[in-house]
């Protein structure tokens, strides 16, 4: 990150007020991350408060490792207790956490970019609905041969697949995709309330909570998925970073400048879809993440851009934070993280809409 | 001649005056209803022939076959009301909001019921159905009105922002609803029975008392009407008209909050009815608004009833919910409207 020009701690020109200064963070000639002074700041201060969030999760609460003993507990030194804290419960927890944030937060980054428009993101368009209902029938018809998250990662996309049909105009017209969206979610939740009522009560509550999105009991094999599914997608999507940035101009500048736009979009959309499915198959349909962390991120550098590492980054502090709630407020009994970051993401949701409106945006 | 441009289907004849259409129309509805009423009591796990129903209705019927029709009357009579208040409510809210997806469903009220019976639930010991009313109806209230000083936010309007404040609303409540019934599973139970939007199961006495609250609504939903239709013309124009537009929008949302509280606490949340039959009666019958709310009157009990009778018959011997059944006919009809929209961003 210290190689970018115009980042580190070179000193801002003199058109710094009215032009950010700009450089690229270039790996080849078809690499350039667009890296602004403020992104690395944001960034830096993102990962501390993710380091302090993370040492909260492992350290707090009956469980929790000592602060003393956290760094052999974290070489692997630990003993007992600590060993067990580490290896079973909260490491891979927090691991998985950490991707999914990142993934989902990528993911919205992605979405919203493709379609010039803060709502096209997973959440609205019926995701979640539609990973609860895949759930919801593969733990009920095929209760033993179809693993729950295989059924999510089934529901979501044949969502995503029907929003996009019956826009007729793809993700583009916020209106569309808004409406098309709840009737999406409609079905999806009619189908996942029915399984709710048919089943027992305490399968029906397991169900129920992996629907909300939950990172209890997450083995090391979730966090591998997960960061596997990351550590290849990331480096794909900073390959199209700077024609997305090019492409939030518009689709007329964008052609051109010599980027071609719909395959960028093309591309964009794929990557987007299999980072929230892979998010979905191991955490359920946690929800707000993904729409939520790139207006964050937007807001934080109050410049134009994509902002795929922000937002990346932003999405695990969230998913972090959200979890240590779940795992540490007294106020509800270990909760599912979807439940607070649906709480929390509405809330914020619906600040975000009358602002917009204020101004007269949407 | 006049037959040649404005006959009605099936109306050689009738064209001279304006409302042999709507008298041809309303024979119609009443034949569905009484079709859907009498297939309401005839199917189900048991299905019983037509002759048997007339059999029973005049006393002279076996008395096993009696049983079984009239463990049926319950429900069918639920259905009606349900469906009544759920068309009626969507009527007077597309007309208040002049929004064609103003919905109870949509716009949160139903969240707000939902989560106002799980707090009762939970925290006040309410059980039974005139104990769940009494709960349904603030938390409807005040969901309906904070989705629209959410909505009606800024300046300008549009479509799509009430349905988003809906949405918002709907999901900050949900993620409510579930930490109250993943932490007690005692709420939890009665929360899942009861969400699915069931017609079966429930006694008269659920009837009876959510029966005055629909009265009320429907009664206020006819006086308003012809108010309703002075606003269609405009704010100013209604005001020149000599009508009061606050007072009208403001009546109509409470006689729609009224209804769709009591269908929500009657038989749960129900989506969709509420949001198609303004639209099918609108196309029968035309923009007057005291037509609408009559002939929603009619086709809601009829659509919930054959939806409710669907849900008896396809999945033998279990049964679908007609919460299920009517979100699998309405979404589908959502999603090519959505298709059609034009203009609208």
């Amino acid at each position: 990150m210290t190689t970018a020009t115009g980042g580190g701690t070179t000193p801002p020109r003199t058109t710094a007020r009215t032009t950010p200064p700009k450089g690229f963070l270039r790996a080849g000639p078809r690499v350039a991350i667009p890296v602004r002074r403020v992104s690395v700041v944001a960034a830096i201060v993102l990962l501390v408060l993710i380091v302090v969030a993370a040492v909260a999760t492992l350290s707090m609460g009956r469980l929790g490792v000592d602060l003393a003993d956290l760094p052999a507990a974290l070489t692997g030194d630990a003993e007992g207790k600590n060993r067990f804290v580490m290896n079973r419960l909260r490491g891979p927890r927090l691991t998985v956490a950490l991707g999914t944030g990142a993934a989902l937060g990528l993911s919205g980054a992605l979405f919203q970019s493709v379609t010039r428009n803060p709502l096209g993101s997973p959440d609205v368009i019926g995701l979640a609905a539609g990973a609860g209902a895949g759930a919801a029938i593969s733990a009920l018809m095929f209760p033993d041969t179809v693993p729950v998250a295989v059924g999510a990662l089934v529901g979501a996309v044949l969502a995503m697949a029907l929003v996009y049909v019956s826009t007729g105009t793809g993700f583009r017209n916020p209106a569309r995709l808004v409406v098309a969206g709840i009737g999406v979610a409609a079905i999806g939740a009619a189908i996942t309330q029915y399984v709710v009522y048919a089943m027992e009560r305490d399968k029906a509550s397991v169900l129920t909570a992996y629907v909300n999105g939950s990172l209890a009991a997450r083995s090391w094999s979730d966090a591998t998925t997960i960061w596997l599914v990351l550590l290849v997608v990331a480096p794909l999507t900073a390959l199209i970073a700077r024609r997305l940035d090019i492409g939030e101009m518009g689709d007329d500048i964008a052609e051109g400048l010599g980027s071609e736009p719909k395959r960028t979009k093309s591309a964009a959309v794929v990557l987007a879809i299999v980072l929230s499915a892979a998010a979905v198959s191991v955490a359920g349909p946690v929800a707000f993440i993904a729409l939520t962390a790139p207006q964050i991120a937007k807001r934080i550098t109050r410049v134009s851009g994509p902002h795929l590492l922000l937002s990346a980054l932003t999405g695990s502090l969230l998913l972090v934070a959200a979890d240590l709630c779940a795992q540490q407020l007294p106020l509800f009994d270990d909760l599912p993280v979807g439940i607070y970051t649906m709480a929390i993401g509405g809330t914020y949701l619906g600040y975000l809409l009358v602002r917009e409106w204020r101004r007269g945006v949407l | 001649m006049a037959t040649t441009t404005a006959a009605p289907p099936g109306g050689a004849g009738t064209t001279r005056t304006g409302a042999a259409r709507p008298a041809l129309l309303l024979l119609l509805g009443l034949a569905a209803l009484a079709l859907a009423l009498c297939a309401s009591v005839m199917f189900g796990s048991r299905s019983t022939s037509f002759g048997e129903v007339i059999d029973v209705l005049t006393g002279t019927a076996d008395p096993h076959i009696t049983t079984i029709i009239e463990s049926r009357y319950p429900r069918t009579a639920l259905g009606v009301l349900a469906g009544l208040c759920l068309a009626v409510a969507g009527t007077l809210m597309q007309g208040v909001s002049r929004n064609p997806l103003a919905e109870p469903g949509l716009l949160g009220i139903n969240a707000g019921a939902s989560a106002s019976i799980v707090a009762a639930t939970a925290w006040f010991g309410a059980s039974g159905s005139t104990d769940t009313m009494w709960w349904a109806l603030p938390g409807a209230l005040i969901a309906g009105v904070l989705v629209h000083v959410i909505g009606t936010a800024g300046s300008g309007t549009s479509v799509v922002r009430l349905v988003l404040a809906g949405a918002v609303l709907s999901a900050v409540l949900m993620a409510f609803i579930q930490a109250v019934t993943l932490s007690k599973p005692e709420v939890f139970d009665s929360y899942r029975y009861w969400v699915v939007g069931a017609l079966g199961g429930r006694d008269f006495d659920v009837f009876w008392s959510v029966l005055p609250f629909a009265a009320v609504g429907f009664l206020l939903a006819l006086v308003l009407g012809p108010g309703l239709n002075t606003l269609a013309l405009g704010d100013a124009t209604a005001v020149s008209l000599g009508s009061h537009p606050g007072r009208i929008r403001g009546g109509g949302l409470f006689a729609a909050t009224l209804l769709s509280a009591a269908a929500t606490a009657a038989v749960g949340p129900i989506a969709f009815v509420g949001l198609a039959v303004p639209h099918v009666v609108r196309a029968l019958v035309g923009v007057d608004f005291r037509l609408q709310i009559l002939f929603s009157a009619l086709l809601g009990p009829t659509l919930l009833l054959l939806a409710d009778v669907v849900g008896r018959v396809v999945m033998r011997p279990t049964e679908l919910m007609v919460g299920v059944v009517t979100a699998f006919i309405g979404a589908p009809a959502l999603l090519i409207a959505v298709r059609r929209m034009r203009g609208t961003t």
